[in-house]
């Protein structure tokens, strides 16, 4: 009988120290790691047309040439402050974008929402968008209805709009526009133009752009692009650039998603659920005392040796070797099936072969081939002696 | 402490309610917070841990393969009545295959002040002493929410021995020695046999071993009668260095080893001869002297209980002078070793003549039946070079054994099942030969 001791389950600060340093250390590494990958690669991935963005499709350049004339210019986010920003006389609005915008949005950027003297700047607006804003202009079209496009080439004016007969070939394309009435249309490419003004009272002016290639960081010093961005974005004090998050839709237009049609205090339950996983986990992770470990003793197998080679000869080829060594175990066989003494822990060649020829009926000189004969050459060659000795052994013991 | 299923549940129910009534923070807090509580009052009101005795009792010694039943005794001292999962913790080679779980788990219930048995039955796979490692107690609460856990270190040693399989040799070998030894109807006369006795002689008995002084000195014809020497010694050397542990079939050459020593010991203490048992690898590892022919075999095994490989050359020099050491007088030594061409060669025949000059030494080696295997093997080249390689080693063998037998040594090389018996068998031509 033996008697028991408590086991102290708390290992002691200095044994958990010990135990978890390396953890510790590992977690220190990997969150500084991943603090030098956020802060080295902080490059931020900014949409096209992006008056913040330096890349080659952003439009950095241009606003900072329009800021050392003394242009004011900055960025709106929200609904409220685009409709603030249109009211405001004097202004020069960019909306880089207008096919993602709702029709109620579109109908923000209407002629009585615009305050006087102000000009609005649209780029590849769709016919959607045309309609809601000023439904003078519309896509030109082919005979089929389809809107007509152009790469953005370069182009000359041909046109009386002060601004463009000032940078004179810029690069333009894209949507192609049908001018209203009374509207001036520039930069014709196959007969339409890619740039329309439009006046409304007050002057206030609306500038559709097929494309903004010509804005572009990449493009701006080519042909007449940078004069021609300057005078489009320049003509007013403020420049104000229109940045939606669009990802932050008014509910209702956006598609539902599957959360949307649980009930409200599900979310609830699922938090109830999750602490109920959590349990769960302890339960199950809670082990009955520790894994016992042994240690188990080293053992290989004994014909690992002769395996190995087995597999020697075979990688080096060794025919020779091989072919001796089963020769003379099939030598020592029929000699002892046959009576023959092992002089020298070898029988005597002659008396070998004379003694199985007697018994095989074969001559004795193909038998000494056999047994004492050159190493095979091939592999194949080495296959047959085997099945010849084999053979052999077998009418041996049965004549 | 540890959490229970029940309470997973509960929690997981609770998102019903928290769903349906009240779906917010109150709503959680009205569930968790009444669980908490619960758990925590599990937690107060179970049974202590710490403050349980246990005394283990049972089976110390086990043959391998055979079970052992180890018994733990559980009090519990305190107030309150124990519900409780017990698990019995032992290495997993002390269990048979796929009962670990099961088998040391326990489910018990001791009311308070009381005291409980356990029985844990233990199946070892490997030989050598299996050592209890904890128990570990995970006490429930009342309402079975929460359990408090803990561990207690209860010492208690399981040897498991070597099997000792070729016992079912014995018999037919006793039968035989009982024949050498002329306690049989049948008159049978070795040539170095000890005189016995005279007798009478009966129509059947050899006409050679009348005495015919004897004969003239009484009315009737006298036979003589021999029995083989007795009182002869016989030492046994296991060579546990690295070629003994080299697995042959299922388990280590050690192992087929050990079986025949075993067989060997139990046939001559029988023949009244004295065993000693020497294992040998770098260093000397056990040795087994002068015990009384009741005690030889539980030593033995005892002493092979924990003899493990080791995986070092064995030192023959230093095993030759230890040999001599323990064998003063004409011995039978028998060697358990390798046949290896290397070591015998470098290591063994220089210190034959020392040995062979008074002893009379047997080899005994285990052979890999998978190199037979190997040598029969037809089919692909690879299975070709696969026989050569078995017959160059079998040769290299065979050379090796016939080199000592040239030295007057005589060797055995058979598989681990045939080894027990030829040695056996070796043993007795050997005393019927009256070469001891």
């Amino acid at each position: 009988m033996t008697t028991s001791t408590p086991v102290d389950v708390f290992p002691g600060w200095a044994q958990l120290w010990r135990r978890s340093r390396w953890f510790l250390a590992a977690a220190v590494f990997v969150l500084l790691v991943a603090l030098l990958i956020s802060g080295l690669g902080g490059h931020r991935e900014y949409p096209p047309l992006d008056p913040r963005d330096t890349d080659p499709h952003g439009t950095r350049a241009a606003l900072h040439l329009l800021e050392e004339r003394g242009l004011t210019t900055r960025t709106v986010a929200t609904e409220d402050e685009l409709t603030a920003a249109l009211a405001e006389p004097g202004t020069t609005v960019v909306v880089p974008f207008t096919a993602p915008m709702t029709s109620r949005q579109l109908v923000l950027l209407g002629r009585q929402h615009r305050g006087s003297d102000s000009r609005l700047v649209l780029i590849g607006p769709d016919n959607n968008a045309l309609a809601a804003i000023t439904p003078d202009i519309a896509l030109a079209t082919d005979p089929a209805g389809n809107p007509l496009y152009e790469d953005p080439t370069a182009v000359d004016p041909g046109c009386a709009l002060p601004e463009a007969t000032r940078a004179g070939r810029a690069e333009l394309g894209g949507l192609l526009y049908r001018p209203g009435p009374g509207d001036v249309g520039c930069y014709a490419v196959s007969g339409h133009p890619a740039l329309v003004r439009h006046t409304d009272p007050g002057s206030r002016e609306i500038v559709v752009l097929g494309n903004a290639r010509a804005l572009t960081n990449d493009r701006l010093d080519e042909q007449g692009n940078a004069s021609l961005a300057l005078g489009l974005l320049g003509s007013r004090r403020q420049l104000v650039w229109y940045l939606p998050d669009f990802s932050n839709m008014p509910d209702g237009e956006q598609p539902k998603s599957l959360t949307d049609f649980i009930p409200a205090g599900w979310n609830w339950a699922a938090l109830q659920l999750a602490i109920a996983a959590l349990l769960t986990a302890l339960w199950r992770g809670r082990r009955l005392g520790p894994v016992v470990t042994e240690e188990l003793p080293v053992v290989v197998r004994a014909a690992e040796t002769t395996e190995g080679r087995a597999r020697l000869y075979h990688r080096a080829k060794a025919r020779g070797r091989a072919a001796d060594a089963l020769r003379r175990a099939a030598r020592h066989r029929i000699a002892a099936t046959l009576g023959i003494p092992l002089s020298t822990g070898e029988p005597e060649p002659t008396a070998l072969c004379a003694a199985v020829a007697d018994r095989v009926q074969q001559p004795a000189t193909d038998l000494h081939a056999l047994l004492y004969g050159a190493a095979p050459t091939d592999d194949a060659a080495l296959l047959r002696l085997t099945d010849q000795l084999d053979a052999l052994e077998r009418q041996v013991r049965q004549p | 402490m540890a959490l229970t299923g029940r309470t997973a549940l509960i929690a997981a129910l609770g998102a019903l309610v928290v769903g349906l009534l009240l779906p917010s923070w109150a709503g959680i807090g009205a569930v968790g917070l009444p669980l908490l509580l619960a758990v925590l009052a599990d937690l107060v009101l179970a049974a202590p841990v710490r403050s349980l005795r246990f005394e283990r009792g049972g089976d110390t010694t086990v043959r391998l393969g055979d079970p052992a039943d180890v018994e733990l005794s559980v009090t519990n001292p305190s107030r309150r009545r124990l519900r409780a999962r017990l698990r019995d913790a032992w290495a997993p080679s002390a269990w048979a295959p796929g009962t670990a779980v099961p088998g040391s788990r326990h489910t018990l219930t001791i009311p308070a002040g009381e005291r409980r048995l356990l029985t844990t039955r233990l199946a070892p796979t490997r030989r050598g002493d299996q050592r209890s490692h904890r128990v570990t107690v995970r006490s429930l609460g009342p309402l079975g929410l929460a359990a408090r856990q803990g561990s207690h270190q209860v010492p208690w040693t399981v040897r498991a021995l070597p099997p000792f399989a070729s016992r079912k040799h014995l018999p037919s070998r006793l039968a035989r020695l009982r024949e050498l030894d002329g306690r049989t109807s049948l008159l049978s006369r070795g040539q170095g046999t000890e005189f016995d006795s005279l007798r009478e002689y009966l129509p059947g008995d050899d006409v050679r071993s009348i005495d015919w002084r004897a004969s003239a000195r009484r009315n009737t014809v006298a036979v003589r009668t021999w029995r083989p020497e007795r009182d002869r010694h016989v030492l046994i050397v296991l060579d546990t260095g690295r070629t003994s542990a080299g697995r042959v079939g299922d388990a280590p050459r050690l192992d087929a080893a050990l079986d025949a020593a075993l067989l060997l010991a139990a046939l001559a203490t029988k023949a009244g001869d004295r065993v000693d048992l020497l294992a040998h690898d770098l260093h000397v590892r056990r040795t087994v002297l002068g015990r009384s022919a009741s005690e030889v075999l539980p030593a033995f095994t005892n002493a092979m209980a924990t003899l493990e490989p080791a995986l070092v050359q064995t030192d023959l020099r230093a095993l030759t002078s230890a040999t001599l050491r323990l064998a003063p007088h004409r011995s039978l030594i028998v060697l358990l070793t390798g046949l290896d061409a290397g070591p015998i060669e470098e290591g063994l025949l220089p210190q034959l003549p020392l040995l062979t000059k008074r002893h009379e030494v047997v080899l005994a080696s285990v052979a890999d039946p998978r190199l037979d295997e190997l040598a029969a093997t037809r089919g692909t080249v690879q299975d070709i070079y696969g026989a050569a390689a078995a017959e160059q080693t079998r040769a290299d063998r065979t050379r090796t054994a016939g080199r000592l037998t040239r030295r007057g040594i005589t060797v055995l090389d058979a598989p681990p099942a045939a080894l027990p018996p030829a040695l056996a068998d070796t043993y007795l031509a050997l005393k019927a030969a009256g070469r001891l």
